[in-house]
């Protein structure tokens, strides 16, 4: 059997799934799965990606899905390095991470898998990052300490903060607004975000969507959990946005989503200390800062027209605020090889990387938000990866049964003469710069990084929280201790 | 067997705090504590009984060809019945309902004998692939004896669910 040596770029859930799934249907002791390497690389020193570094901190128990990945990497054909960079990227955003060309990694392998997910933030035409516009993801980042160092935002001076998009990161951020420090410091939440969050001055968060609640990206369930914050209550809402349309046909997610709006939250309006709204309709147009160091932001009025697209009714309205976030989903790094920039992500057909001569490039292949765009839940980032590691057997091994999910790989398309990955390499190599990154302690293998999050849950503990999380300087004085 | 799973039946097997079988339900609306509660579905959570004793389940593919009848005991819940005899159904978030990965599909005349979902399996199940009326997540249902007979299908996963290249327009 030819030898399947696949680099992973990227070490988030859609990664791990493409190698836990290879893992197992090429067991080691049959002889498809003797010649079987799988080598993921992160550009963090931490692996799993957005269930580390995205996944909120009060809903623990999604990280369970990291148990599945420490199973994957206890088979000794896996190998993780954290810390490294593999190819361009548009900013460099991560000071300490190890650059290494794409060719100084594909020279190793046989076969290589984008798994780089979806890393930049989609901005908003008239709301330009600045000290009172920010990314949803920058708070994100903040929240969760990751190695891209976001400022705090500044919390203990502002009362109203306004959320541009009404997706499930978009509630998960007002929902961390909201809560209150007490209610967050059982969980993952970094002490020095915590301090932060205690001094917190936030009375109000505006949740905007240019279209209404048919629309809106978010899923019932972090509906459902901020209908129920204990300190805040749903301003009303205009019930005429609340009526279906007649001829409407609701999916069972929208009438339970508009349901839970018809009821509006546990706590009655303006009973409570805090408060927030979802403001339907409405399209940032223009904003200006007042004096006083606020914005006002300038709301186009919007209707839908029968695409379902917002057109602009040309009545407006002001929204006076003190800070903006926006939640207008991700894309992906267009400094990438085969990044698509009408996609807005790697194009792909059935997980093979697609050149833009509509060819197939050898070997080469993408999953997760890499390959998809930046949705879906992690059921279907699970899918799609047990697809794609079905596509890489199939064709690694064309003609034999292996297939076991339901989703059957695709005849494969016209393919590249080009070829980006090695025909002949040596099953244990890896780059040397990765090698001396290892001895210098740069970079993180798996069972470091295990080190280091028992580390960070023993500390957790004596605090009565989750984990107490570690920086990178300081897991790295920690793995650097003697043993 | 691949040998990843074996590595985590030993450790379970050493560690009765990993052989956990399910977190107990939280009340309505309170957050599930989840934090170290580690819910490892593997082979080991559940006890198998005598054959001839146990309440008949038959798992079916999505064609709705059956892929195996096995028998569990009274309590004993479908994700950890289907782990236990290596049936292909996950369980991402380890039956905590944070995930829609367990969702099955019942014969519609044991669903009814089920009680209803509460409102955060409902919430999951709004967002499982190939939902139909008698869909539930595996990890909810316990069993017991009137359920004996049960069909329990696998929904079926199609590609039109990762549509590469396209994205809908939210404009």
């Amino acid at each position: 059997m030819p030898p399947l040596k696949l680099a992973v770029v990227g070490g988030g859930p859609s990664a791990f799934y493409v190698a836990s799934r290879l893992l197992s249907l090429l067991p080691h002791h049959q002889p498809r799965g003797a010649d079987l390497k799988i080598h993921i690389y992160d550009r963090l020193w931490a692996p799993h990606g957005l269930v580390r570094y995205g996944v909120a901190p009060d809903h623990p128990e999604v990280k369970n899905v990291t148990h599945k990945f420490d199973q994957a990497a206890a088979d000794d054909r896996f190998r993780f390095f954290g810390n490294v960079q593999v190819g361009p990227q548009s900013s460099h955003i991560i000071p300490h991470a190890l650059s290494l060309p794409l060719d100084a990694l594909s020279q190793h392998y046989t076969h290589i898998l984008f798994a780089t997910g979806c890393t930049i933030p989609t901005l908003h035409d008239v709301l330009p990052p600045s000290d009172r516009i920010q990314s949803a993801l920058s708070l994100v980042h903040w929240y969760t300490q990751h190695p891209s160092h976001s400022n705090p935002p500044p919390l203990d001076t502002i009362s109203h903060v306004t959320l541009i998009g009404q997706g499930n990161v978009s509630l998960d951020v007002a929902r961390m607004l909201l809560s209150g420090s007490s209610a967050l410091e059982q969980y993952d939440v970094p002490e020095v975000v915590l301090d932060v969050m205690r001094r917190s001055s936030v009375r109000h968060v505006s949740i905007v969507g240019r279209r209404g609640p048919h629309q809106a990206a978010f899923t019932t369930k972090e509906l459902r959990e901020m209908m129920n914050l204990k300190d805040a209550s749903l301003l009303p809402i205009d019930p005429a946005v609340l009526e279906p349309p007649p001829d409407a046909k609701l999916s069972r997610q929208q009438s339970r989503i508009l349901q839970l709006l018809q009821k509006g939250s546990v706590n009655a309006p303006r009973s409570t200390p805090k408060s927030w709204s979802l403001d339907f309709f409405r399209s940032p147009a223009a904003f200006s800062q007042l004096p006083s160091g606020k914005l006002r932001i300038s709301l186009a009025h919007t209707a839908l027209d029968l695409h379902e697209r917002a057109i602009s009714t040309g009545e407006t309205s002001a929204l006076e605020t003190d800070l903006v976030v926006t939640a207008l989903g991700h894309h992906a790094d267009p400094a990438q090889a085969f990044y698509d920039p009408a996609l807005r992500h790697l194009r792909t057909l059935s997980g093979r990387i697609i050149n833009p001569l509509g060819r197939a490039v050898k070997n080469v292949y993408a999953s997760g938000w890499a390959a998809m765009g930046a949705r879906g839940v992690l059921a279907s980032t699970l899918l799609d990866a047990y697809a794609v590691a079905d596509t890489i057997i199939a064709d690694h091994f064309p003609g034999a049964t292996g297939a076991t999910t339901s989703i059957a790989p695709t005849a494969p398309p016209a393919v590249s003469e080009e070829r980006l990955t090695a025909e002949n390499v040596v099953l244990n190599s890896i780059p040397a710069a990765v090698e001396q990154g290892l001895e210098d302690g740069r970079v993180v293998g798996y069972e470091q990084w295990k080190a280091v999050d028992a580390e960070e849950v023993k500390r957790g503990a004596e605090k009565g929280k989750e984990r107490e999380r570690m920086g990178w300087e300081e897991a790295r004085t920690f793995l650097a201790r003697p043993v | 067997m691949s040998r990843p799973r074996l590595a985590v039946h030993a450790l379970a097997r050493c560690r009765p705090s990993l052989r956990v079988a399910g977190l107990p339900r939280a009340p309505h609306g309170a957050p599930r504590r989840a934090l170290h509660a580690t819910v490892v579905r593997q082979h080991g959570s559940i006890t198998r009984p005598e054959p001839g004793t146990g309440i008949k389940l038959n798992f079916r593919d999505a064609k709705g060809d059956v892929l195996k009848v096995v028998e569990a005991n009274e309590g004993d819940d479908i994700l950890s019945i289907a782990h236990e005899h290596d049936i292909d159904l996950e369980g991402a978030c380890e039956g905590s309902v944070a995930c829609s990965t367990c969702h099955v599909i019942l014969s519609p005349q044991h669903y009814d004998l089920i009680p209803e979902p509460e409102d955060d399996e409902n919430d999951m199940l709004d967002m499982a692939f190939g939902l139909t009326d008698t869909s539930r997540l595996g990890c909810q249902v316990k069993l017991t004896r009137t359920l004996d007979g049960m069909d329990v299908q696998l929904p079926s996963a199609t590609r039109n669910m990762f549509v590469d290249g396209k994205k809908p327009t939210h404009h």
